[in-house]
Order: structure tokens, then sequence, then C-alpha cells
């Protein structure tokens, strides 16, 4: 039985980073949320509610229809802006509710709100999780600011269209006498949250705005953006004490890490050898196939698709290509063999089964689920690689870059799609791109999965372990954290070692046919 | 090839072709051969739902004589009943808002599908304007988002929107039978309060008088050519009709049979008072009656001590069997139930 830390295995003093996590499923508060009858637009200001699509204590999805308005000549259907229990229906089939009233009050997870106090009475966008925190470039520095600007509603954060709060983009705005533009193209625009009218005229025909001006308008604003606040900052630094309140995520943080109290954790550590790995990367990266990497499409003298069309795959979005492989994929991928070997850590507590006292259960899935820890400007966020195993390297490559440009997006795109309830049984944090520390001891939440990876930084040493003379080894330091109640050290340890076996000898992969 | 599995489960690639047999909901514009106005609905809700979101979409199709009344209206006060069946006229629910119109194959129908977030009424109507304009027609829109020439009516408007969608559709009168259309949507049920939407009624005028080449063809060729140069589209119109696989879609066809089925039909009418008298030899009746959803919820008779008032509750309202009262009926009873009866008919 291995007790937590194991310092002794490091041959330095380290700086010790603790690593944590923030999982998307938190404590289940429930709160009454009073949705209200949002502006349709047209200088509508009442509709009759027509048809309820729900009963009183009904259970309802977000997206799912609610019910059915109407106005002058419009039919409206009008979907549920959270999940929840319809708990008390406002205004009935036949009655009319002016715009801003309430339509009906559903009873929600508290922490599928945007906003953590709980007077708010406004209907909150359940696509995306984010908190209210401004754009800038200084993490820290901009974490304080953000903390108090937090509080304030008038943060730019995306509002669900029946949102009373949301105001649709003005038509005189998207007026085609005044601006050219298509309507894919205004539809850009808006996501990207530009007034279309600041962009006097576009690159294409007959000046029409193109989504390339978008783009170039926006890395105007951003460039402008972070000066600001760079200049802000050190304005931040007061000369007195300052109590600041704590922003979303750091609140939601506190509570997933108290709760985490429960979880007898284990730390076991070790250096996998990347020397290998290091070798094939030189081949792996000139051959990133065409869908992921469309820049670098190889001209051959000879067409393979002369006589017939080679197989091609779907094209890929710009977010999920790239053109530079790293080890990272490559460890994912290497963990989810050893996962498939070992159902253990493909487990998770069955959810409910360890409550009221009775003997819990684990819920072993057929596939490996990886959870990925993302440090981005808005948060720190955990999304889910479903299936890990099923997934090419290069596939996985693919789905950290997509993950990261959503996560990077402010206000962060990432949705319950890719952080899904039920989460991961195995995080992965690559702490090492942020700093180079040597050992971390990473925390567990419920919910988070039975097992936490940190994965330092590669670092090229000595080593005289396998000869006498010595040689050059790349080796990254990876600490784990389990808990307890599910694994034994003993099982951990065994585990890391068949991990080791794929990342050190990567050669099996051809014999097993990725 | 797609399958039809592939077509009912939503999986689509977007083709340039229309097949013959095989449409998917991935084309810029439809045009419908099909005179069915349970078809031309249900497919209309078929490409509304399963229609890629982002891109816009135009739909053109007639109906048969039909009159076609709005999702949330009272078919026994916008649709004169008698008449329609002494006529052989279906009336039918749509499922957008508004007001009752009149189809035959002198009216043509246009639908616009723009995304949610474009929706705009001006813009889609200022599309068809054009193109009624481009065919030498000197009309306008009214306050109303209308088309209108000389301050009547040639085309009437409803809208829908969901989530992720929404549509503008209308009518445009080309050479309808105007006093057909009259005829239809004259009721005099002035007793009759319904709290849902009641027509706006204006005077109406076909494009056929003020050109001599207004077609439903030149005019259909009209709006695609505005509808292309508005939204930047190029394909080319996808001709459909219903004795394809299109037809056989489930939600084509779940579509096409819950139109004329009471649950739909009637069953979406919302609460209405209808109070009517009348005298006879012994004295005068007046009768109340209150029904939600086409099902009677009272019936109070003054003037006639009865059990009918009760024995009508629970009931559907204009579908009422001698059998169904549960009671003899005689002597005065007998003779107010008949006129009861003639007065809530639906003449189905």
């Amino acid at each position: 039985m291995l007790i937590r830390p194991l310092r002794r295995l490091l041959t330095r003093s380290t700086a010790v980073s603790h690593f944590h996590t923030f999982p998307p499923c938190l404590s289940s508060k429930k709160i009454l949320q009073q949705f209200k009858l949002a502006d349709i637009g047209e200088g509508i200001t009442e509709c009759e509610v027509i048809k309820w699509n729900v009963k009183e204590l009904g259970t309802i999805q977000s997206f799912d229809p609610l019910c059915e308005v109407q106005s002058d000549k419009a039919s409206v259907e009008i979907t549920s802006p959270f999940d929840g229990v319809v708990k008390e229906i406002l205004v009935k089939e036949g009655e009319v509710a002016k715009v801003g009233q309430g339509l009906c009050v559903i009873e929600v997870d508290e922490e599928l709100l945007d906003s953590g106090s709980a007077e708010q009475t406004e209907p909150a966008s359940s696509s995306t999780p984010a908190p209210i925190i401004p754009t800038s470039k200084f993490v820290e520095d901009a974490a304080s600011q953000a903390e108090q600007i937090s509080e304030e509603p008038s943060a730019p954060r995306r509002l669900h269209p029946m949102d009373p709060n949301y105001s649709p983009p003005s038509s005189h705005n998207a007026n085609p006498e005044n601006v050219l533009a298509k309507p894919s193209v205004r539809h850009y625009a808006r996501q990207s949250k530009v007034d279309l009218s600041r962009l006097l005229s576009g690159s294409g025909r007959d000046g029409r705005i193109e989504k390339k001006d978008i783009d170039a308008f926006l890395s105007q604003q951003a460039s402008s953006v972070s000066a600001d606040c760079g200049l802000a900052a050190p304005q931040a630094q007061a000369e007195q004490d300052v109590i600041v309140e704590l922003g979303r995520t750091r609140y939601g943080m506190w509570k997933a890490m108290t709760q985490s109290l429960d979880i007898p954790h284990f730390g076991y550590s070790t250096s996998l050898d990347l020397t290998s790995l290091h070798s094939l990367l030189p081949t792996l990266n000139s051959h990133i196939p065409e869908h992921f990497n469309p820049s670098k499409s190889s001209s051959l003298p000879i067409n393979p698709s002369a006589l017939y069309p080679a197989p091609s795959l779907p094209p890929v979005p710009e977010s999920a290509q790239f053109t530079r492989l790293t080890y990272l994929p490559i460890l994912l991928k290497t963990l989810a063999k050893a996962m498939m070997a070992w159902p253990v850590l493909r487990s998770s507590i069955t959810p409910g089964s360890a409550n009221g006292g009775g003997k819990p259960t684990l819920t072993i899935r057929p596939h490996a689920d990886i959870a990925v820890a993302l440090s981005t400007t808005t948060g720190l966020y955990t999304p889910v690689i479903p299936r890990a195993d099923t997934h090419s390297i290069y596939s996985l490559s693919s789905q950290l870059k997509h993950l990261s440009f959503l996560g990077r997006q402010v206000p962060c795109a990432l949705t319950m799609n890719e952080m899904p309830k039920r989460g991961a049984t195995v995080t992965v944090s690559n702490v090492g791109a942020v700093g180079d520390g040597e050992y971390a001891h990473p925390v567990l939440v419920p919910g988070g999965g039975v097992a936490i990876v940190a994965i330092g930084r590669a670092r090229w040493v000595w080593d005289v372990s396998k000869s006498e003379r010595g040689e050059r080894r790349l080796k990254v330091g990876v600490s784990w954290s389990a808990d307890h109640r599910v694994l034994e050290g003993a099982e951990l340890a065994a585990f890391v070692e068949s991990w080791r076996a794929y990342v050190e000898a990567p050669e099996r992969l051809i014999g097993e046919g990725i | 090839m797609l399958l039809r599995d592939d077509l009912q489960n939503g999986n689509y690639e977007s083709s340039g072709e229309c097949a013959s047999s095989v449409i998917t909901p991935t084309h810029s514009i439809y045009l419908s051969t099909s005179t069915n106005p349970y078809f031309n609905l249900s497919f209309e809700d078929w490409l509304f739902r399963h229609a890629p979101q982002k891109e816009p979409l135009l739909l053109l199709y007639r109906d048969a004589p039909c009159v076609v009344i709005g999702r949330n209206q009272n078919p026994w006060k916008e649709v004169n009943l008698r008449a329609a069946r002494a006529q052989g006229i279906p009336w039918v629910r749509r499922r957008s808002g508004g007001g009752t119109v009149y189809h035959d194959l002198g009216n043509t129908n246009f639908s616009i599908h723009v995304p949610r977030t474009t929706f705009d009424r001006g813009a889609t109507a200022q599309v068809i304007l054009r193109a009624v304009r481009a065919l030498g027609i000197d009309a306008d829109v009214n306050e109303r988002n209308d088309i209108c020439v000389g301050g009547e009516k040639a085309s009437g408007s409803a809208y829908k929107i969901v989530s992720g969608r929404a549509y503008h559709h209308g009518t445009m009168l080309i050479a309808t039978r105007l006093e057909t259309l009259g005829d239809l949507l004259r009721v005099g049920k002035d007793t009759m309060i319904t709290k849902g939407v009641a027509s706006v009624r204006s005077p109406v005028c076909n494009l056929a008088q003020f050109s001599e080449t207004v077609s439903h063809d030149t005019f259909v060729n009209s709006v695609v050519d505005s509808f292309k140069a508005e939204y930047g589209v190029h394909d080319e119109p996808c001709i459909v009709n219903d004795t394809d696989d299109l037809a056989r879609i489930g939600y084509i066809e779940r579509g096409m049979a819950e139109l004329p089925s009471w649950d739909w039909a009637f069953g979406q009418t919302p609460e209405f008072e209808y109070t009517i008298k009348k005298s006879f030899a012994w004295g005068d009746v007046t009768a109340h009656i209150h029904a939600r959803h086409g099902v009677i919820l009272s019936c109070t008779l003054q003037g006639l001590e009865s059990e009918l008032g009760k024995a009508l509750e629970g009931k559907r309202y204009g579908f009422v069997e001698d059998a169904e009262l549960g009671m003899d009926v005689s002597g005065m009873e007998e003779v107010v139930w008949a006129w009861l009866k003639e007065e809530m008919s639906s003449y189905d």
C-alpha cells in the first residue's frame, strides 16, 4: 500500500505544483428559475400561449419544445433553456403573456446557471458553462480584476435567444441595402459579435463582406483589448487590503475540492522514457494525413487517383486541423491501450450507488474515456475524449486541437457535448506545457474518474541505469493520484508498467494494428 | 445513393442534383407539383425541420381548392362549413399562425425558410415584392407585411418560429375565384367569442387584374430569381410531387395523417363561448355553450328545464350523435336539441 507523496523517487528537490481539476458536475443543489417570455422582436409586446408541451412536474431537457405561443401572425415554438423540472406553469393555455412576464418556473441544478448567485431571475444559457470573465493576456492580474468584475450583469456572455435580455441583432445593421454580405457571413459576424455596419466595405464582389474581413476586424480588436488590459493591471494593486469575491470558476473549484476531501488519494510517480518516440516523431510528422493538414498537399508526379478516386476521408473543420504532432496524443493513445487491458481503469463509481450506506458498485465502460485538463483564460475545464482507444494518434491530435480551440474561445465554446455529465475514468493533465515542474500531486474530485495523471516536461538526461557507460535518454516525469477506494497501489503501479511497455516500445503498435 | 432509412434518420449528403425518386432536404429551392394541401403542408414542415439550419430555402406550391385556417383559429367561426361542404371543398388547419385564406389553382403559395437569427419579416416580404414588381405590377407592402396592389390585398402572410429556424409563408392571388373565396370565408357567427386569433378581413384582388402575362409559372420564375439574388443561391429548383418516395417518408406520412385528424383539425381549437337564442312556440331559449379544444365544457340552457345541457358536457362540439346524449329527447327537448345540433354543426 503506497503512501502519498513519494518524494524519494525524485533525485532533486522540487517546487511542488498543486494541480487541480474541475469537473463539470458539482454539487447538485437545486434552485427555482423563472423563465420569462423573451422579446420576439418586431414590436410585439404580448403573446397568447397556445399550447404547453409539458405538464406541471414534468421533466424537460434544454432545447426541448416547451410551449407554443402566438402573436399576430407568428406562431412561435419556445424551447427550454435548461434541463430541469417544470414546477409551475404561470400562464395557462389561452391566456396572454406579456413580454418579460414569467411563463413558468423550472427547477434546475445550480451549476447549470451562468451566475453563481441564486437571486438572479433571468434564465441562463445552458449551452455554455463559461463564467463571466473578460479577455486578458495576463492571467494572474486579470484573475483578480475578473473576480471583481464578474458580479456585474453587463458581461459579454452568450444568451439563450429566449432570454429576455437577449437582443437580436438589429435589422438595420443587417439590412441588405446598407451592408452587403451573404446570410452565412452575417451569421458568422453575429457569432463573432461583430457589428457588420462597422466594417465599411468588404473584399468580396461589389464590396461584399467576406468571412476573412470579419477575422481581420477581430484581430484588430483583440490587439487593442489586450493593450487595455495590460495598462489596467498595474492599477489593480491597491495600497490596502482588498476583499475579492470568488468568481464562478474559482468558487466551483472550492466546492469541488471540498468534496474531494472524501476521496482517499494515494500517489505514484515515475518517469517514462520517450527516446523511441522521439525518433518516431519526425516520420509521423511528415505524414500527417491530408484531411488533418490540407495545407501540406503532396504533389506527386503520378496521380494515384487517375483511374479512380482514392479513398479520402471527410474534410475536417479548421479548428481540428494541425501541422505538428506532439507527444501528448501518442501518450494518450498508449494510455488508452493500457486502459483497455485494465478494466479497473475504465471504471467509475456508479452514481448513487455509494449513497445511503449500501454497498457501492463500479460501472465499467467498454471503451477508454480520457479527460484532458484545459487551462484557459476563462477557467479550467476538463473536456472528455470519448472512446480514445478507437482513435488513431492523428485523430487524437486533431481532437485535442479542436478542444483547445473551443476552450480558448471567449466565452468558452465547450459545451455539455465535450464535457458530458458522466465524465471520464482517467484524467490527463499536461502541466509540463505550463511549467517545468518535476512532481505534482493532482487531486481527484467526485465524478472525475478513478485516477489522474500529471505529465511533466520532457528533458534529456544522462541515464546510467541501463549501461555502465551511460547514454542520453529523453525522459518525462508522470505523477499519478488515484482513488484508493477503487484502486490498489500495486494495481496502479502494474497499470503504469503496462503503459510504459507501450510508450517505451511503440513498435508494438504496428503489430497490434492501431 | 441514399437509403430511405437515411432520409428518415436524417443522414444526408448534400448533392447538387435532384434525383428523380430520392429527395433530400438539402436543396435551396423546391417546386411542388402536388396540389394536395395535406402533402404540401407536411412537405413544407418536413423541409422546415430537416433542412440545414443555416441555409435559406424556398418552396413554391399550389393547392386544389381548400380553405386554410391558422394554427390557433376556430373553424366554426372562420369557415362557412356548410358552404364548404356543399361545394365539396375541404378545410385544413396549418401549422403557422395568422388568419384564414382560400387556396385554389389560381393562387400560388410561397414559403421562405431562414435561420431564426436572421429572420426578418420585412426582408422576406421584399423578396416577394421584388418578384411581383419584376412582372410589371405596381405592388406595395402594407403595414402588416402583406403585398397589395392599389390598396387591395393580393397576398396574406403567416410565420412560424422555432429555436433554430423560422419561415414566412403566404399566398399570392393570381387568378383565384374571388367569389368562392368570399362565400367560404363569410361566417355570420357574431355571438361566437373565441380566445384565438380572429382573421383581419380585407378586400382582395388578383394579380391578373393588373397584368396579362402574370401566371403561376411566370410568378414562380420571378420569385425564384428574386430569391436567388437575395441569398446568393445558384441551385436549380428541385421539382417534387407526392407520388415519389417523398410521400413515404415517415415524417411526411405522419404529417399527412395528422392534418385531417379530429385531434388536429378540431381539437386544436382554443377556448370559445357561443351564445345563441331562438324563439320557440313556448318562449325563447338561450343556449350558452362553452368549449375548449373542440370539447364542450358546459352548455347552459335558459328557457328550458332539461338535462340536455348537462348531457352535452364532455362531448365533441359539432359531432354529438343522438345516441351519445344518453337520454331520451322528446317534445320541447327534441326541438331544442335539433336546433342546437344545427347551430353546432360541422358538416363534416
